[in-house]
């Protein structure tokens, strides 16, 4: 772990930047998250120290794209590539935030981060520099869907970070497409700020090759009559992260969270979901599933914050697995932390196997025992994928998938 | 009754079948023969082993064969797997049919339906020319065209799902359909659009086993034959009126008898 020993012996980054200063100076004590919280315990120590085996790298080599073609009727950004965006229409505009706006916003995010719960974002932060940051002011509405790309190329560490700062009223689809190259480390961090009456489709397809890692986090600030939508799928990654932290500002916004992580071989892809309503009268809808086969681990920890402020709060978190193999492993724990008294909160977790009397009828009608598990996977993967934006229309993930399970 | 001489050979030959689940005996000796054109009813009470003896035709795994035999089509089929059996034209109507959340049921009676006629080398079919077909077999169990958009059974009431298996023997074409309480839940009205569909798809090639526990659906379709199973064993054989002397006596009536050879 060279980059940890640089961290703490201040030579990691030539030249840093005034915000890889601070975010360097809050790990420099630990740079290392504490293994033994909730929120890191059940990491794969091995699998993490992969995370960091590689080098940083800065640069971006072009990269291919795996499919499909670009469309006039969207829009695709490449973190990385120097752009220099100002798309002024009619009834939008999409632009790059500005330095000093981009410096504010993230400074003001750094001050409320906890070393440990934060960790990834605080490396993410450490390691991107100034051309790894992708910031966008968005306002308007009948925006194209806008397809944003973060990759790591082969034997490196890389680190990209993206800001959204939604205006009033304004209206996106957006699909993150997160590639993991083989043998290589990306660290994504996103951060969205959704204005008053914003409404946000929001999409994150991650999936990697052959012992690829990943560790994406995302920060939501939703304020008031804000929607914003998330559905996401992880699949392919030696190990990987998605942190989700979401706060309802004010309340009186709504989340719907729809995720799905697949694991293979010995993978292990977790999922970790922090809800904070700070306000009442906020809604969550949300499901995450895991699929789990050969000796692999699923984790799902999800926690719903609910404080005294945040009466008339209406949230539902649900996790639902599938164990394909008896040698796989699924953690999950949905909680809830209730402290205002009108509230409406529900969580669930079920873990289960393919459904065998489904099978059999399947096969009393000719269908293989491959062909009937492919329909019920997909069946199970449908519900996902189709909340995905853009992915659903355009990504034929569904038969990405089933073709690689 | 079952030895007297036929025409032709037996679509299907159950000889002396011992199967059991967990270690538990469930069926324990169970002989029955099945000729083109002919239909069978078996009636028992319930645990008897009805649905058990419908399964192991259909090949559900989690029961073994001990002891015996079944051929279909004279061919030994105790080691093929379900799909197997069922493209080779044996069909399970079920007493509970499955949901399946997310398949539709369009999709679900098409690639059904391929498998069997692949098997038949016949042409598979694409989607239109499918939608073509099953327009047709709906008009048979009076189903909407709305159903087939659903997914597989869910949201069904108790009478769709039964018109929807008797849809899917219509599309599949078996040479031998074994009913397992068709008839169960559903209102008057019902029971007679399934027993007009069966009917309809029954002809002189194919056989018909009904498991059922009551005479109206009987009523609807004259069995050639009525097998009584109690306790794992066919106890008693006879014609149509067996059925009619059961309604009138009940289960009690068949408790001292002596299983027939």
């Amino acid at each position: 772990m060279e980059i940890i020993e640089q961290i703490k012996t201040n030579k990691l980054i030539d030249n840093p930047t005034e915000i890889q200063k601070i975010c360097l100076h809050k790990l420099r004590e630990s740079p290392l998250p504490n293994t033994k919280s909730e929120q890191w315990r059940l990491s794969n120590k091995l699998k993490f120290s992969n995370f960091l085996d590689y080098s940083v790298n800065e640069k971006d080599p072009k990269f291919d794209i795996p499919f499909p073609e670009n469309s006039e009727s969207n829009i695709r950004l490449i973190i990385g590539q120097n752009y220099q965006i100002k798309l002024i229409e009619e009834n939008y505009s999409i632009q790059q935030l500005s330095e000093d706006e981009l410096d504010k916003y993230i400074k003001e995010q750094i001050s409320r981060f906890d070393q440990n719960e934060n960790w990834s974002d605080l490396l993410n932060l450490s390691l991107s520099c100034t051309k790894n940051i992708l910031g966008l002011k968005i306002n308007g509405s009948k925006i194209p869907p806008i397809e944003i790309f973060s990759h790591a190329s082969s034997n490196s560490l890389n680190a990209k970070t993206l800001v959204i700062f939604l205006e009033k009223n304004c209206d996106i689809e957006l699909l993150q497409v997160n590639l993991g190259q083989e043998n290589s480390s990306l660290s994504q961090s996103t951060f969205f700020c959704l204005e008053e009456n914003c409404s946000v489709n929001h999409g994150v397809v991650s999936y990697g090759e052959n012992r690829s890692n990943l560790l994406n986090s995302l920060n939501i600030i939703q304020h008031k009559n804000s929607e914003y939508n998330l559905g996401s799928l992880h699949f392919k990654f030696n190990f990987a992260r998605f942190e989700i932290s979401i706060t309802q500002s004010t309340g009186n916004a709504k989340t719907n969270i729809k995720g799905m992580q697949i694991t293979k071989k010995d993978e292990q892809i977790s999922t970790y979901t922090k809800i904070d309503f700070n306000g009442p009268n906020g809604f969550l809808d949300q499901i995450n599933k895991s699929l789990a086969d050969d000796k692999s681990h699923a984790i799902f920890e999800g926690s719903i914050i609910v404080p005294k402020i945040a009466q008339k709060t209406d949230a539902s978190q649900l996790s639902r697995n599938l164990l394909l193999s008896n040698d796989a492993q699924i953690d999950t724990k949905p909680q809830l932390e209730i402290i205002a008294d009108d509230v409406k909160c529900k969580h669930g977790a079920t873990i289960s196997q393919l459904n065998e009397e489904e099978l059999f009828y399947m096969r009393t009608r000719g269908i293989t025992l491959p062909e009937a598990s492919k329909l019920q996977l997909s069946s199970y993967f449908q519900e996902i994928i189709s909340f995905i934006p853009v992915a659903k229309d355009r990504w034929d993930l569904l038969d990405k998938l089933l073709n690689e399970n | 009754m079952q030895s007297q001489m036929k025409e032709s050979d037996p679509i299907l030959e159950v000889e002396n079948l011992f199967a059991s689940t967990d270690n538990l005996p469930i069926l324990k000796g169970v002989s029955l023969t099945v000729y083109p054109g002919e239909i069978h009813a078996i009636m028992g009470r319930n645990g008897c082993g009805k649905s058990t003896l419908s399964k192991i035709i259909a090949g559900h795994p989690s029961y073994n064969i001990t002891n015996g035999d079944i051929k279909f089509s004279g061919e030994n089929i105790n080691s093929l797997e379900p799909e197997e059996r069922a493209q080779s034209g044996i069909f399970l109507g079920f007493q509970y049919p499955i949901e399946i959340p997310g398949v539709s049921n369009l999709e679900f009676l098409r690639v059904s339906t391929n498998a069997r006629r692949k098997f038949l080398n016949k042409e598979e079919l694409d989607t239109f020319d499918f939608e073509e077909l099953v327009k047709e077999k709906l008009e048979l169990v009076k189903m909407d065209h709305a159903f087939l958009s659903r997914s597989v059974n869910q949201g069904f009431s108790g009478g769709e799902k039964k018109r929807n298996e008797i849809l899917q023997m219509a599309l599949l074409e078996p040479k031998i359909a074994i009913l397992d309480e068709t008839d169960s839940g559903l209102d008057i009205d019902a029971l007679r659009i399934v027993a007009s569909g069966i009917k309809k798809i029954s002809n002189s090639q194919t056989g018909i086993i009904l498991i059922t526990h009551y005479q109206r659906l009987l009523d609807e379709i004259e069995p050639n034959y009525v097998h009584v199973m109690a306790d794992g064993q066919i106890i008693k054989t006879g014609g149509s009126n067996l059925a009619l002397e059961l309604e009138n006596k009940g289960y009690e009536w068949t408790d001292n008898f002596v299983k027939e050879s």
